[in-house]
């Protein structure tokens, strides 16, 4: 009985814990930072983002970042004075609301166009119906019956 | 039936479309990238005179054509493009043109005694943090900006130019600058 009562409490211990860890909160300034600059593209590399560059001038990027996160700016923001100067290029992933992000698109046009090529070989494999019509059944007895009175 | 005709149509147009975009981002030419920048009113800035006698500011300069040229003594091509500012400046120098160049990612020290070894006549300016030419959206010098009388900037080079290409710039901008 005490065992059980003791799994019990131990249970509750660890979702209560669990919870704890898992509910949402606020991003603090650096974690705030760090998303920006893992979004942003290093200028001067190639397909490296801010983050990840130890270039200068990503590091002036970050620099520039952790300003306006200071100054209360919000990551739109942030994100939308990089590309008023090098447009949406800056961004590794292109916004949806853009030319660019036509993009997007892309995988489910591919996978339309897959879904259209295989059900069209299947249709094509299985071919067409080998159930001969009324017509020639009758024109198959037809000939038996001929064939037959022939011979007698 | 139908349904896989338009879709053929929908492939073929589609095969049309990236080839004509392929066809003409690859006749772009890589000195003249268009980003945000352009066509929008310049970034302003006030930055310190290389040689220390003062601060340039963007906005003293209104009504005046603007050449902005970004510039290193490490970098080759500015080393390059560096005779054709010199003559060009030559050129404008008692005009309605000003030129600035903004030295880029370097002590003020060697851009100093870079300028004054290449006859760098032109205000240098000091961009120590390197935010103003993050706010031209600049790739690396030396890039060169165009900036109008009324303040817009009308066009961009990226990487060495030349005389002919600096001259056409300002000529289209200076029918609208103070005389």
């Amino acid at each position: 009985m005490n065992a059980r009562i003791v799994m019990v409490v131990a249970f509750l211990v660890l979702a209560v814990a669990i919870a704890i860890a898992a509910r949402p909160h606020a991003a603090t300034a650096d974690e705030r930072i760090d998303q920006i600059a893992t979004e942003l593209r290093c200028p001067v590399c190639q397909g490296l983002s801010v983050k990840d560059s130890t270039s200068e001038t990503a590091r002036q990027m970050r620099d520039l970042v952790a300003q306006r996160v200071r100054e209360g700016k919000t990551d739109a923001e942030i994100e939308s004075e990089f590309r008023a100067a090098y447009g949406d290029w800056i961004l590794l992933s292109p916004p949806a609301a853009s030319w660019s992000g036509l993009v997007w698109l892309a995988p489910l046009a591919a996978l339309a166009a897959g879904l259209v090529l295989v059900s069209r070989r299947l249709r094509r494999d299985v071919g067409p119906s080998s159930e001969p019509a009324a017509t020639e059944i009758a024109a198959l007895r037809e000939r038996v019956a001929r064939e037959e009175a022939a011979e007698g | 039936m139908m349904l896989a005709r338009v879709v053929r149509v929908a492939v073929v147009l589609a095969l049309l479309g990236l080839t004509i975009t392929l066809a003409l981002a690859f006749r772009r030419d890589p000195h003249d990238i268009r980003t945000g920048t352009i066509g929008k009113p310049a970034p302003e800035f006030s930055l310190e005179k290389l040689d220390g006698s003062g601060k340039v500011a963007l906005s003293d300069l209104a009504g005046k054509v603007v050449v902005v040229n970004f510039f290193a003594s490490w970098c080759a091509p500015c080393a390059q493009e560096n005779p054709a500012l010199v003559r060009v400046y030559e050129r404008y120098r008692t005009s309605d043109v000003v030129m600035v160049g903004i030295n880029y990612q370097e002590s003020r020290e060697n851009s100093l005694a870079y300028a004054r070894r290449m006859g760098i006549g032109w205000t240098t300016v000091a961009d120590d943090d390197g935010r103003v030419a993050l706010s031209y959206g600049v790739f690396g010098p030396p890039e060169t900006y165009f900036i109008g009388p009324d303040g817009v900037i009308a066009g961009r080079h990226i990487g060495p130019i030349d005389e002919a290409t600096l001259v056409n710039a300002i000529e289209t901008l200076r029918p609208a600058a103070t005389r």
